[in-house]
């Protein structure tokens, strides 16, 4: 029987174009519901944006005036929590991925650490403010604030840490200790350097997970209003979440300070935005930088 | 030189070891033939060993050089030459050592008499410088030297049919000595056939060197 | 004296048994190839050597691997100074995040080497080994990922060669190779063999041909023959390896 070409031509022409279609609308569907969030976030808050408002204090029940500490608190905080997180969520990963033999250990740590992954932000507030604020007796503090937040970036730190790990191809490690070399000198002189890129960008992405958190901070440090910057880590702090989520839910005037909350909200997703950007940067920078040097 | 090459290299130096020790064969069994020298004639006989086994070495490298390396090109053209070259060559070992068992066995004037008449040491002569000539043209991958064998090889040629046809005729003047006679005829042949081992070794070289077959093809 | 040597060795992934009872001597200042299809174990017996698969979880080893008369898998074994006796060369070029003097001096540096006039003249003698410091001389400093293919993979061989170990095991060397470099790194080989005993694993078998003394041929797990390359490419004695060798496997 001879196979009709034509026929098989344009039946896969058909398919083709059919999925094409469908492919097409999804990708406009969630171009438009992102340019739609966005826009209106903009066109909404772009209006109170100015040099006053990113560096003065709230005035007049946050009605009026700027964001100024609440800026100033999320960056502290953020700061915060890479300083606890990065360290012991990398050292974690490493840990797991260089040292740990493939077995039971192995498997019970890695579902635990997806687990916590899983666990809403807010029950990490409650932790953090059970164990940081009362227990340890830090109080509403940035310190108590940093460690809750350090403490829900730490699965994604590992995870993305570890991803890292193993995208570094075996041959390097049998290579380096083909030579002789030991498994934290061939980790640190091979294995990290090449890692180096994706850890930085797992990382950033953390910190724009971070900065973004509202919960973990409403126990543990955020203040109501404090028209005044943190003097030490003990002290409590104004963040932008939380300000958005007093302004349009709780302010003395909801109405008035609406500009306002749309104005924090601008403010916060350009951080998130920046953040992101400079995560792509920095692993271009330096992936260019392990394949040059 | 690359490994291959100096593989190659080996291979060559056995093989004009071999060459060298073929051609003086040939030129000691007709030295033997010409004094009718019957120590020489033995001595040949010995060394006939020696070149057999650099005939078995030389095949079974050229047979390890074709399955280790795959030469391509002029390299398997060279190896393809080499394995009948070197068959031609051990013929020509024989041909002398059959020589100098006719020097052995015969000690009849009669046969000095005869050879010198057909001019058999003539034609010995061209065969030997034929065998040393066509080697030089292989050691300096020299062409045109091997076309030059195909002209002098017909002048043996020549020269043994004249004998052939002079001792027909002694023959029939002189039928008693028939034995004798078809004795010699087959020396000539012998000497001839040296002389057409030169020839194909020749037709070997230009394949080599220029790819091209001329053997069945006329002159 | 048999330089590498394995007896009645038995090795097992889990309960896949990847070696049976291997029994091989290598000699000193040899290439040995070892052939056979993939999955073969041909790759796990080399790595025998450097005890590379102690890396890999539950793997199972019986019998004896001996290196210079000693079994390098008995009681008190040093494996960091083990393998610094055993040089190893993969199947991709595989330097290091760092510049090609780096790469070379690195198998000293981690042995806690510091002398630098030492190191410079050990780097520079190395490369000079592998035929590669007219084209790298006047960028020692620049990035290893400079260099093309062929050359980071004579780079690779430095690297390993710079602790002057006595045995280079290659796993399939030349495989991202295109056919120049790999026949450079043939050529590299046959000089080495003076100064080291080689084992490469290939999948060439045009290469064992050429590269190697001996040639070792591995199937499911078991060693079917083992002799002088000329013999086992001219004609082996286990029909199994004809079949093979001549492509009329299966």
């Amino acid at each position: 029987m001879a196979i009709d070409e034509n026929k098989i031509t344009r039946s896969k022409k058909r398919n083709q174009s059919i999925a094409f279609c469908v492919f097409a609308v999804i990708g406009f569907l969630i171009v438009a519901i992102l340019v739609t969030v966005l826009s209106f976030i903009v066109i909404k808050g772009i209006g109170v944006i100015n040099w006053d408002f990113i560096t003065k204090m709230p005035e007049d029940g946050m009605t009026k005036g700027g964001i100024y500490p609440a800026i100033i608190g999320t960056l502290c905080l953020v700061g915060g929590s890479m300083i606890f997180a990065f360290p012991i969520g990398v050292m974690a990963a490493i840990c797991m991925n260089e040292y740990v033999k493939d077995g039971i250990l192995k498997k019970i740590i890695k579902q635990m650490t997806n687990n916590l992954s899983g666990v809403p932000s807010i029950v990490f507030g409650l932790f953090g403010m059970a164990l940081f604020v009362n227990k340890l007796g830090f109080g509403d503090s940035i310190l108590a604030g940093s460690l809750t937040l350090g403490l829900l970036a730490l699965p994604v730190v590992i995870r993305t840490t570890e991803e890292a790990l193993k995208a570094v191809d075996d041959t390097f490690r049998h290579a380096s200790l083909g030579l002789g070399a030991t498994t934290w000198q061939t980790t640190r002189n091979v294995v990290l350097p090449i890692a180096f890129p994706n850890i930085i960008t797992g990382l950033i992405l953390s910190v724009g997970r971070v900065s973004g958190e509202t919960a973990p901070i409403l126990f543990t440090v955020a203040a109501y209003f404090l028209p005044k910057l943190p003097t030490s880590i003990f002290d409590q702090a104004m963040a932008l979440p939380y300000h958005l989520y007093v302004l349009s839910t709780s302010g003395t005037n909801i109405e008035e300070s609406r500009p306002i909350a749309y104005g924090t909200a601008l403010v916060l997703i350009i951080i998130v935005l920046l953040t992101n950007i400079l995560a792509n940067i920095l692993r271009k920078y330096f992936s260019k930088k392990v394949k040059m040097n | 030189m690359n490994h291959f090459e100096s593989e190659l290299e080996g291979l060559k130096k056995d093989f004009i070891k071999m060459w060298e020790l073929v051609a003086l064969q040939l030129k000691s069994s007709l030295n033997a033939l010409a004094s009718m020298d019957h120590e020489k004639a033995q001595q040949i006989i010995i060394t006939e060993m020696e070149v057999n086994d650099l005939d078995l070495k030389i095949s079974k490298n050229c047979e390890n050089i074709i399955a280790l390396y795959n030469p391509v090109a002029v390299d398997l053209r060279f190896v393809l030459a080499l394995i009948k070259i070197n068959t031609y060559l051990e013929k020509v070992g024989d041909i002398a050592s059959k020589i100098s068992k006719f020097v052995i066995k015969s000690g009849d004037p009669f046969y000095n008499d005869l050879i010198n008449k057909t001019q058999t040491l003539a034609m010995f002569e061209e065969a030997c410088d034929l065998l040393y000539d066509v080697m030089e043209a292989f050691k300096t991958n020299d062409a045109q030297k091997a076309r030059d064998i195909f002209k002098r090889d017909e002048f043996i040629n020549e020269i043994n049919k004249t004998a052939f046809i002079s001792i027909i005729n002694s023959i029939k003047e002189n039928p008693d000595n028939i034995e004798k006679y078809l004795k010699v005829i087959a020396l000539n042949r012998r000497v001839e056939k040296a002389g057409d081992m030169s020839k194909l070794i020749a037709e070997e070289i230009i394949f080599y060197i220029e790819a091209k077959v001329i053997r069945h093809r006329g002159k | 004296m048999n330089k590498l040597e394995s007896k009645q060795v038995n090795f097992y992934y889990g309960s896949s048994h990847a070696l049976k009872d291997i029994n091989l001597a290598i000699e000193a200042n040899t290439v040995t190839a070892l052939i056979g299809p993939s999955g073969c174990g041909k790759s796990t017996y080399l790595r025998l050597f450097n005890r590379m698969n102690d890396l890999i979880s539950d793997t199972r080893l019986t019998g004896e691997v001996i290196i210079d008369g000693v079994n390098i898998y008995k009681k008190g074994i040093n494996v960091d100074n083990l393998r610094k006796m055993t040089g190893m060369v993969f199947q991709k070029p595989n330097p290091f995040p760092k510049s090609i003097f780096e790469n070379v001096a690195y198998g000293l540096r981690v042995n806690g080497i510091t002398d630098k006039k030492f190191i410079e003249e050990r780097v520079e003698t190395t490369i000079k080994q592998v035929v590669l410091w007219d084209e790298v001389k006047d960028k020692l400093k620049k990035s290893a990922f400079e260099l093309s293919g062929g050359q980071q993979q004579r780079l690779c061989i430095a690297r390993a060669m710079a602790i002057q170990p006595s045995v280079i095991l290659m796993d399939e060397p030349t495989s991202a190779l295109d056919p120049i470099s790999t026949s450079k790194v043939e050529e590299l080989i046959h000089e080495l063999k003076t100064k080291y005993t080689i084992v490469i694993v290939t999948h060439n078998m045009q290469q064992a041909a050429r590269v190697s003394d001996h040639t070792a041929f591995f199937y499911l797990g078991e060693l079917v023959e083992y002799g002088v390359t000329k013999q086992i490419f001219t004609n082996p004695n286990v029909e199994r390896t004809q079949n093979y060798i001549t492509g009329r496997f299966g």
